[in-house]
């Protein structure tokens, strides 16, 4: 595999990086944008993809644990988690300063008790994860507009500030995220936890066999995910001035379309982080550069579509597994 | 014979006199909500405002019930399922915010074959046995850039967000917006964007959009989207345009905080969510009897510089300004309609 090359980073080692395309694509978008931008747009058009993309990489990370584990293993639920936790946590905040850390303990903690659930549909029912976390998706999207009707609470104004401020010309909320993809890398590719991931995606029979407690795995996987999409609501309606009962709708496409960029098997078994900042990236650049460049919608769709296929095809061309 | 002819006679005068029988007896009348979507705040309105105005005519006797029932997943195929149920429940009157123009068409002609008076309203079926209450979102595109022209008589470059990508109502404003370009040819769009009728949504899109365009003197939209587009235009340090509101309370917050600030000026114009009401006002009169034109016209919620604090302070934290209508503003609307 890959890993045998990086004692030599040539050109061809780094493409066979099942990250590689996604990357390259982002870069692509970025530079086609560069041409219509005159002056500083450059430096702005790149904090914006920061910030932006910091959301669909957090969620995207979980999202990727979830997949890795093979297929039929997805989390639907990722937008009303997202809704839910946003919605509660602000309300419990109610704008005051002082509730910030409590707050996330509660976005944390509706993601957590989401992903128990989602959990335990699969594991008591026996429900495919696909049918469990989206039927739990309709529930947690009922409590969200049950206990708050859609209004949107303000976040308290120092949340706010940290959410939309920057730290040395980086966005705050990319330096979060990539925390976060920094400790997702470390528990992928470094810890016995990622190896049971990995083992479990591949082949589940083997894997039990071989002393993976597997249902474990799945369980710490499911409630990862929800616990990730839980704090990205908490951040996003932080930074856009409330939670909305449909601000997470199209983060379910995104956390699924960044993994697949990225690079991870969709059958499961073979991830990576960096693929999934990448494909973060690219699915905020992709949009502005369209947009840029005054396409429309469906044409905007229809490009997106044939890059996702484009750099599937590609990242899949690498060593056989 | 003698007997018969009687009969007939009485027959005759009875069939004359039943609708006026019928005057005011909608007292035992069951009407059923059907709405196609829940998730978002101006949806919650509506249903709030129904809930209200429903409530207070069946504890007045006007009606027998005025229950609601939405679908889950935006889906006409599912919402076509739910009107099938609710003519099995054999309700009198539906009233329908539909997930699409046409694809509930056969089960709403279900419906009226089935005696059942079938109202629409924001979201209208085609199909002719029903009533539609309709929102003229072309006028709607057009107010705005109308308001711009006189506001910058100079004109310059505008940003359009719209909303969701394939949806008719997408489709009508922006093509209003055009129109209005058109006859405002001192003002052009230099980018355009979907905002989904979200503020992340739509503050995500500018963001990525504003790099790459020269200075805008106005921004156009379809509601829902102006707070996540002053949000991304200040992140960029940008000058402030005009950005036309939809009359969502954080959008007006955020305009008398600017107002206040340094004396910004624009407008706000959507439809208050308490168009289901009238929807509601209009089904109870076409049971009742009345001759109910089948094509009637949603007036526009419109708050500007002189009434936003009144709005304001009428709109709950969070939510979109809105009016419930009464009995009478269905008669005017009604009446407007017939006088065409």
């Amino acid at each position: 595999m890959a890993d045998t090359s990086v004692n030599r980073p040539s050109f061809i080692a780094l493409s066979r990086r099942p990250w590689f395309w996604a990357w390259v694509a982002s870069a692509a978008a970025y530079g086609a944008t560069l041409l219509l931008i005159d002056g500083g747009g450059g430096i702005d058009l790149i904090q914006a993809a920061l910030t932006f993309a910091a959301f669909s990489a957090i969620v995207g990370i979980g999202q990727m644990f979830v997949i890795t584990l093979g297929p039929g293993n997805v989390d639907l639920s990722i937008p009303a988690t997202m809704t839910l936790a946003a919605t509660l946590s602000l309300k419990f905040m109610g704008g005051s300063a002082g509730l910030i850390l409590p707050g996330l303990v509660v976005a944390v903690g509706v993601g957590f008790s989401a992903g128990v659930a989602n959990y335990l549909l699969i594991r008591m029912l026996r429900i495919p994860p696909i049918i469990a976390t989206l039927s739990a998706s309709f529930l947690y999207q009922s409590l969200a507009i049950w206990s708050n009707r859609g209004l949107r609470i303000k976040p308290p104004q120092a949340l706010s500030d940290f959410t939309t401020g920057t730290l040395l010309g980086v966005p705050n909320v990319a330096l979060v995220g990539l925390a976060v993809a920094l400790a997702a890398w470390v528990l992928l590719e470094r810890s016995t936890f990622g190896r049971w991931i990995s083992a479990f995606g591949q082949n589940e029979r083997a894997a039990r066999l071989s002393g993976v407690p597997v249902e474990m795995v799945r369980a710490l996987t499911f409630i990862g995910s929800a616990v990730l999409a839980g704090f990205t609501g908490y951040l996003l309606a932080s930074f856009s001035g409330g939670a909305a009962l449909n601000m997470g709708t199209e983060y379910l496409l995104i956390s699924i379309a960044v993994v697949v960029i990225g690079g991870c098997s969709i059958a499961g078994g073979y991830s990576n982080v960096p693929g999934i900042w990448g494909g973060a990236l690219f699915m905020f650049l992709i949009v502005s550069m369209l947009n840029s460049y005054g396409l429309g919608a469906g044409f905007r769709l229809m490009i997106t579509g044939a890059i996702i296929i484009g750099i599937v095809a590609a990242a899949s061309g690498r060593d056989p597994q | 014979m003698n007997t018969k002819a009687k009969l007939l006679g009485a027959a005759a005068l009875l069939s004359v006199a039943m609708p006026a029988l019928a005057q005011d007896q909608t007292g035992d009348a069951r009407i059923a909500l059907s709405n196609n979507y829940a998730g978002n705040s101006w949806r919650q309105a509506m249903l709030e405002s129904w809930e209200k105005v429903g409530q207070q005519a069946v504890e007045e006797g006007t009606v027998a019930a005025a229950d609601t029932f939405t679908t889950s997943e935006n889906q006409a195929t599912e919402q076509a399922a739910q009107i099938q149920n609710m003519i099995l429940q054999g309700y009198d009157a539906i009233v329908v915010n539909a997930a699409s123009p046409t694809a509930l068409n056969g089960a709403i002609a279900e419906a009226c074959s089935a005696g059942i008076t079938v109202v629409s309203f924001d979201g209208i079926v085609t199909e002719p046995c029903a009533w539609r209450i309709a929102v003229d979102f072309q006028e709607m595109g057009r107010q705005q850039v109308d308001y711009l022209a006189e506001r910058l008589p100079e004109g310059g470059n505008l940003l359009e967000i719209r909303g969701l990508a394939g949806v008719f109502v997408d489709d009508e404003i922006h093509a209003g917006i055009q129109q209005g370009v058109e006859e405002n040819p001192q003002f052009g769009i230099v980018g355009e964007v979907h905002g989904d009728w979200a503020q992340d949504v739509a503050q995500k899109a500018v963001a990525g959009v504003l790099p790459s365009l020269p200075e805008i003197v106005g921004v156009v939209t379809q509601g829902g989207d102006g707070y996540g587009a002053a949000q991304a235009i200040k992140a960029a340090g940008r000058d402030m345009p005009i950005i036309v509101m939809g009359n969502r309370q954080d959008e007006m917050q955020w305009w008398a905080d600017q107002r206040d600030a340094n004396g910004y000026e624009t407008m706000s114009l959507s439809i208050a969510p308490g168009v289901a009401t009238l929807a509601f006002w209009v089904a109870q009169q076409v049971l009742e009897g009345a001759d109910v034109p089948k094509d009637l016209t949603v007036p526009f919620l419109k708050v500007t510089q002189d009434n936003l604090d009144e709005a304001l302070a009428s709109t709950p934290d969070g939510s979109v300004a809105n009016v419930e209508y009464s009995l009478e503003d269905a008669k005017a609307v009604i009446e407007e309609a017939q006088a065409q």
